[in-house]
């Protein structure tokens, strides 16, 4: 970076364009994990919502009785652990969706997608690395 | 048009069996393929309606006039121009186009209407929220908000006793598919207080 220092800057990025690029199996009204498109598509109320890889923080799984939840959060300002908070965001007087949580009888399931996104996280990060390193 | 204008494969409400979606002039009718009981629901209830695409396909969004949400998935595209017919000859309402967000962004605005909450993402919803499905909301730390959904005690529990195919009765939504919704954080930032900030530069 020029001058010595460094500033995070917020880069833009889109799940989709158009409606019929969803995945089919939104269909099940069920989470599905789009590792083509960098995204996690969540059922709200019957409606397919998307969410790209680079707003999510991390997902993970959790049991309680005969019941697993999948909790996804969502990065958001106001979230800097033991450090500053250096995310950049667009617009950080916006409101944002900090997490949802779902639940399911499937635990199996849950642990599955909650691997799926902390690897679809873990790459993404890699390759964004791998980009600074090029450019250097 | 003909007296009656007819659709296969529509779910009524998060419904888990699709059924038949009949249309006349005096209103609109659903019934589960496997028969029972008819959801029926009078032209004059119709406040206004929205055609997006849903999960299951497109989906015909009414709001009734008594702030009720109905939701009907499972048109096709080239359905859209015939419903649209049917909407304005017969209930002189436009079936708005509502595009969703699709961008996969978090941030955006939340805004209240009239029966539910709707997260907008550049002008357009990427979700919403009927008010109707909500149990409980509370302040969960600094500009932070919770909001808890209302989940049926098990699978069968539709809140219609079983009947209209597994419909989804008032707060029972979330209980649709195996993912259920338990909650969802929103992060509202707030006024700083003149005093915090001071606090943070000393």
């Amino acid at each position: 970076a020029k001058n010595g220092t460094e500033v995070k800057k917020f880069k833009r990025f889109e799940s989709y364009k158009r409606d019929n690029q969803l995945p089919p199996k939104v269909r099940d009204l069920s989470v599905v994990v789009d590792t083509k498109n960098n995204t996690v598509v969540l059922p709200v109320m019957g409606r397919p919502v998307p969410f790209h890889i680079n707003t999510i923080k991390n997902a993970s799984k959790s049991d309680e009785g005969e019941w697993s939840f999948l909790r996804v959060n969502f990065l958001s300002p106001g979230q800097g652990v033991g450090r500053k908070d250096d995310q950049p965001f667009e617009d950080a007087t916006a409101h944002f969706l900090r997490s949802l949580t779902f639940r399911s009888t499937d635990g199996d399931r849950y642990e599955e997608i909650a691997l799926q996104i902390s690897n679809m996280k873990r790459d993404v990060v890699k390759k964004e690395q791998e980009k600074k390193e090029m450019e250097d | 048009m003909a007296a009656i204008e007819s659709f296969d494969g529509i779910y009524l409400d998060l419904s888990t069996s699709s059924g038949k979606c009949r249309f006349a002039e005096t209103g609109l009718g659903w019934k589960p393929a496997g028969g029972g009981d008819t959801f029926t629901l009078d032209h004059e209830q119709i406040a206004s309606a929205q055609w997006s695409r849903a999960a299951r396909g497109y989906e015909i969004k009414i709001l009734s006039r008594e702030s009720r949400i109905i939701q009907l998935d499972g048109f096709q595209q080239e359905d859209h121009d015939r419903l649209s017919k049917i909407f304005k000859n017969w209930y002189s309402t436009v079936l708005e186009n509502k595009e969703h967000a699709l961008r996969g962004w978090n941030w955006g605005k939340a805004e209240f209407g009239k029966a539910e909450l709707s997260f907008n993402v550049q002008n357009r919803p990427a979700f919403e929220v009927p008010y109707s499905e909500i149990s409980n909301t509370n302040l969960a730390g600094r500009n932070e908000v919770a909001v808890e959904f209302s989940l049926p005690s098990d699978k069968n529990d539709t809140g219609t006793n079983g009947q209209l195919g597994g419909a989804r009765g008032k707060g029972k939504k979330a209980g649709a598919g195996k993912d259920q919704l338990v909650e969802m954080r929103f992060y509202i930032p707030g006024t700083v207080t003149k005093k915090e900030v001071d606090g943070d530069d000393a």
